[in-house]
């Protein structure tokens, strides 16, 4: 037996050697415990700019688990902010809470945004044997009687799931939305438990949480947020074909410092690039239900600033914020 | 037989002179984990991930490689609560009751070898309870909604009135303290932080290894400093390591019953495996009942955590596999690992990608014998670290906290808070007030205020709708009958004996 | 006796303060049933009541060490916190050797060994830290090399 411990400790010490080259890669910060959306995102476009040449040493992630990215955020520009080799991982949900102010203060403009190259639409689902068929008939339900629905999502109240199905009810008409019930619970799988044991009728939450559960036939999605069908998903309306125009997508993307240069910000947004037209990130994709959606550099950026604009005016108007 | 075939197909994947050279070097590395304070089973498998990458290992490698750690380091948890009162990760808390006063006899080797069978009992059963019965246990998680989770850690917490200290008033301060910590940060149900001072690093709570690195490893090392390793385990004699196959005789019913509980309380999203191990350790003390010597070094108050840790470790992945749901933190980043291997867990996958279950059955398997033929010749090397002396390994133990605290979030807050957090534990203990309800407040505190929350809002502030269901009824039962009925009986029933006297 | 009743008197201030501070919780008007007050001020009078029978009811006096030992569980604290703080801008290296160094002392007072394990555990468990288990520890300052 002692032998097995000499055979661990030699093949430790390879595994050392394998370790040696990434002193001085580049880092990304996933603002998240291992396992969740922002982590995916570090290590799978990290892994992938590696496997591609577009970075010559593998990524190293960090997990700043934080304020719901907050901490991250905060780190960056208050320490690294002309950190050239620093990526930081994002989706929707950072520029939510910057446009409700939820970074104690800090904005948008205080990191550059460097790209998206994919979105998990925005869904709600019921469960199988659930009498709504299409979106209009639950949003009927909560107009007769608003207690007579719970949603369960993902995220804290007033987060990102919650805005969802307060977005179509406001383009419903139905505003009183301090009677719509929404339960948060620890992510978008658990909010499909949730409803399939039926203590919540509709689930609201991204794509990928649900690709299973579609498939097993547990779940029936009554709207998918976005502006046309999504391939691979033809059979589900889009909520704005059934009158109620709202899109919602979860981006996964990166930002870097404020303070790096125009070279470097587009040298990653380059590399982004790439990645988005690698064949291994397509198939990273469809594995994970993300539609398509490629918005680098420049453009990227106005496409954070407006969004966080309007999701402060929004969360204003459905009054999740003052 | 179905399942056979099956295993078959899965051995077939897993088994090569090479995956079991991996799962041999993910077993001891995943051992070495779990046993240093402050790093824990996630820590581990999160550390592995980007090493598959380096290495460019295939899928089945690395996931054999992955659950080799996933489980080393659930058996390597108890290896310092036992020998030095800290535990590895929170599962291993409960372990340090009865382990650390074991070891302070110079039964450190058997205390180890019987949790290390124990462990293999528990993930072993666990390992078959999700081969024979994955797909309906899955069902299991849809009968649990808001009332019934609240009544499930109700259950817990009633369970904290027989908690090792004579003063009841003091196992309450101590509950109190975890809870109150627990409400700290951003409440789920309104989306405002509560109670942070505005401080950006209590946003999220504090993180309870934090505080378990504190109460516990911090707190070991003021203690050293005041006796200077008196009374301590640290330089006892020890037996010689054998295999103590009176205690494993003795425990086989304790660690079928804490394995069948821990196996339930892991297939649980959100139970995980504290709780597996809190709820076997403390249904067999009472079990056992006054007599049982619980608390003193009994071989059953290992046996049963431990059995149920490793088993609710097993019934995790029953959740995870099945719905995508991650029922504690490790199996989160296992779920992170799989999805990175392009491998979505849901409900469809033991239909669509069989030779990833029983790949992973197998090699579940695999890493379980490769753990308990490990575990006796190990044993003998890491019963060495009581031979160290003092002014060498406490120190040992403080600086290895503090990098784990600090991969963290790589600030010096936690590092502090885990300072304040020995100081309190300091304290706590000249005080006669148990630390581990403290921990488990903070484990379970907020899980417990988010259930009832939810299923008030379910039921628009009807309380009724707390006992609506069977199952919930069942669990109020459980707690009422189980645990808070003995705390006021017990006067009752010993008077007459007292009189006999 | 003295020592409970002090520690329930400390909880009973703390629990008075937690419950104060828990009615300043901002509550959203979309807040549920409960609300975000509700338990956070349940736990704070099951502490507050809790602590009142620890002052009626104390248990025996703990043992509790000389002045001298609290001076050095002072300095352990103080070499703790200068640690913690030290950590990042000065890497990990030199803070890990000195504060090991003084905590060996502390257990065991003679220098040689203490400043031996200090050095010892500082290289080794950085070894173990950044090639063993891949931790991103920095060794010393980014400036000494520029």
């Amino acid at each position: 037996m002692k032998f097995n411990c000499m055979k661990g400790l030699a093949a430790g010490a390879l595994m050392t050697v394998a370790f040696a080259t990434t002193a001085t890669a580049a880092e990304c910060i996933a603002p998240a415990n291992p396992g969740g959306g922002w982590d995916f995102t570090c290590r799978q476009i990290g892994k992938i700019m590696f496997d591609i040449g577009a970075v010559d040493k593998p990524i190293q992630v960090t997990n700043m688990a934080g304020a719901g990215g907050g901490l991250a955020f905060n780190h960056v520009v208050t320490e690294r902010n002309d950190d050239a080799d620093l990526i930081v991982a994002a989706s929707s949900a950072t520029s939510t809470r910057l446009a409700q102010n939820a970074y104690a203060g800090m904005t948008a403009g205080q990191v550059r945004f460097v790209g998206a190259i994919g979105a998990d639409p925005g869904v709600i689902v019921v469960a199988a044997n659930s009498p709504f068929k299409s979106l209009n008939d639950l949003v009927d339900a909560i107009k007769a009687d608003p207690g007579s629905v719970a949603f369960a999502g993902g995220s804290a109240v007033g987060g990102f799931d919650h805005l969802k199905p307060l977005m179509v009810l406001q383009r419903a008409g139905f505003t009183d939305i301090t009677k719509v019930k929404y339960i948060g619970v620890d992510g978008g799988a658990d909010a499909i438990t949730q409803t399939v044991g039926g203590f919540t009728q509709a689930m609201t939450g991204d794509m990928s949480e649900i690709v299973g559960f579609l498939k097993s036939g547990d779940v029936r999605a009554l709207a998918v947020l976005t502006e046309e069908r999504v391939p691979g998903f033809d059979d589900i309306p889009t909520a704005k074909e059934q009158g109620l125009d709202v899109v919602a997508v979860n981006w996964r993307g990166l930002y870097v410092p404020r303070g790096v240069s125009d070279d470097t910000f587009n040298s990653w947004a380059d590399k982004l690039q790439k990645v988005a037209d690698s064949a291994e990130w397509k198939e990273a994709m469809a594995a994970n239900g993300l539609a398509p959606f490629t918005k680098v550099g420049a453009d990227f950026q106005s496409y954070v600033d407006s969004l966080v604009v309007e999701v402060n005016q929004l969360s204003k108007d459905i009054g999740v914020i003052q | 037989m179905d399942i056979l075939t099956n295993l078959g197909i899965g051995f077939e994947i897993a088994l090569s002179p090479f995956t079991l050279m991996l799962a041999i070097i993910g077993c001891f590395l995943g051992t070495i984990i779990g046993a240093l304070p402050g790093l824990g089973p996630s820590n581990g498998v999160a550390i592995l991930i980007p090493l598959t990458f380096t290495i460019g290992l295939d899928a089945t490698s690395a996931l054999v490689l992955m659950t080799a750690v996933y489980y080393g380091a659930m058996y390597g948890g108890r290896i310092s609560s036992i020998l030095l009162n800290i535990p590895g990760d929170e599962p291993a808390l409960m372990t340090t009751l009865d382990g650390y006063p074991m070891a302070k006899q110079g039964r450190a080797g058997d205390a180890l070898v019987l949790s290390g069978v124990a462990s293999f009992v528990g993930a072993f059963l666990a390992t078959i309870g999700l081969m024979l019965l994955a797909p309906t246990l899955a069902r299991v998680a849809f009968l649990f909604g808001p009332a019934e989770y609240f009544a499930l850690y109700l259950l817990a917490f009633c369970t904290l009135g027989g908690m090792a200290s004579n003063n009841q008033a003091k196992s309450a301060i101590a509950s109190c303290i975890g809870l109150g910590i627990a409400m700290i940060g951003v409440d789920n149900s309104s989306g405002l932080p509560r109670l942070t001072g505005g401080n950006l690093h209590l946003m999220d709570g504090v993180d309870f290894l934090v505080a378990i690195v504190g109460l516990f490893a911090i707190a070991e090392v003021f203690f050293f400093i005041e006796s200077h390793g008196k009374g301590s385990s640290i330089g006892v004699k020890l037996d010689k390591v054998t295999i103590p196959w009176r205690d494993i005789m003795s425990t086989k019913w304790t660690m079928l019953r804490a394995s069948g509980l821990g196996f339930f309380a892991g297939i649980l999203p959100g139970a995980g495996a504290s709780l597996g191990s809190f709820l076997a350790y403390m249904s067999e003390k009472s079990i056992a009942g006054e007599d049982g010597g619980f608390g003193t070094g009994v071989p059953k108050g290992i046996a049963a955590p431990e059995a149920g840790n490793n088993a609710a470790a097993g019934g995790a992945l029953v959740p995870m596999l099945t719905l995508g749901v991650p029922g504690s933190g490790t199996t989160a980043v296992l779920l992170a690992l799989l999805m990175t291997l392009n491998i979505t867990p849901g409900p469809t996958l033991f239909t669509e990608r069989p030779e990833v279950v029983w790949g992973l059955i197998a090699s579940l398997l695999i890493a379980n014998f490769v753990l308990l033929l490990m575990n006796v010749p190990m044993v003998k090397i890491f019963v060495r670290v009581l031979q160290v002396p003092a002014w060498i390994l406490l120190p040992g133990v403080t600086m290895i906290s503090f990098v784990g605290i600090f991969s963290l979030s790589g600030s010096h807050f936690d590092l502090i808070l885990m300072v304040g957090f020995g100081v309190l534990g300091y304290f706590l203990r000249k005080l006669d007030v148990p630390t581990v309800p403290v921990i488990l407040g903070i484990l379970l505190g907020g899980n417990m205020e988010d259930a009832l929350r939810r299923a008030m809002v379910l039921s628009d502030g009807d309380f009724i709708f707390l006992f609506s269901s069977p199952i919930a009824l069942g669990l109020w039962i459980a707690a009422i009958l189980g645990f808070v009925a003995p705390m006021f009986l017990r006067g009752v029933l010993k008077k007459p004996q007292a009189i006999t006297d | 006796m003295a020592s409970d009743r002090i520690f329930g008197l400390v909880v009973l201030m703390t629990a008075l303060a937690y419950i104060a501070s828990a009615t300043q919780i901002q509550t959203s008007f979309l807040a549920d049933p409960v609300g975000p007050k509700a338990f956070p001020i349940l736990v704070g009078a099951v502490a507050a009541l809790s602590s009142l029978v620890l002052i009626f009811r104390p248990d025996d006096e703990p043992e509790w060490p000389a002045i001298r030992t609290f001076g050095s569980l002072l300095v352990a604290i103080i070499v703790l916190v200068g640690y913690a703080y030290a950590l990042r801008p000065f890497g990990f290296i030199v803070p890990t050797a000195i504060a090991a160094a003084i905590l060996s002392y502390q257990i065991s007072p003679r220098a040689l060994p203490a400043a031996l394990t200090g050095v010892g555990l500082s290289v080794g468990l950085f070894l173990l830290f950044k090639y063993a288990l891949g931790l991103g520890l920095v060794p010393f300052p980014k400036e000494f090399f520029g």
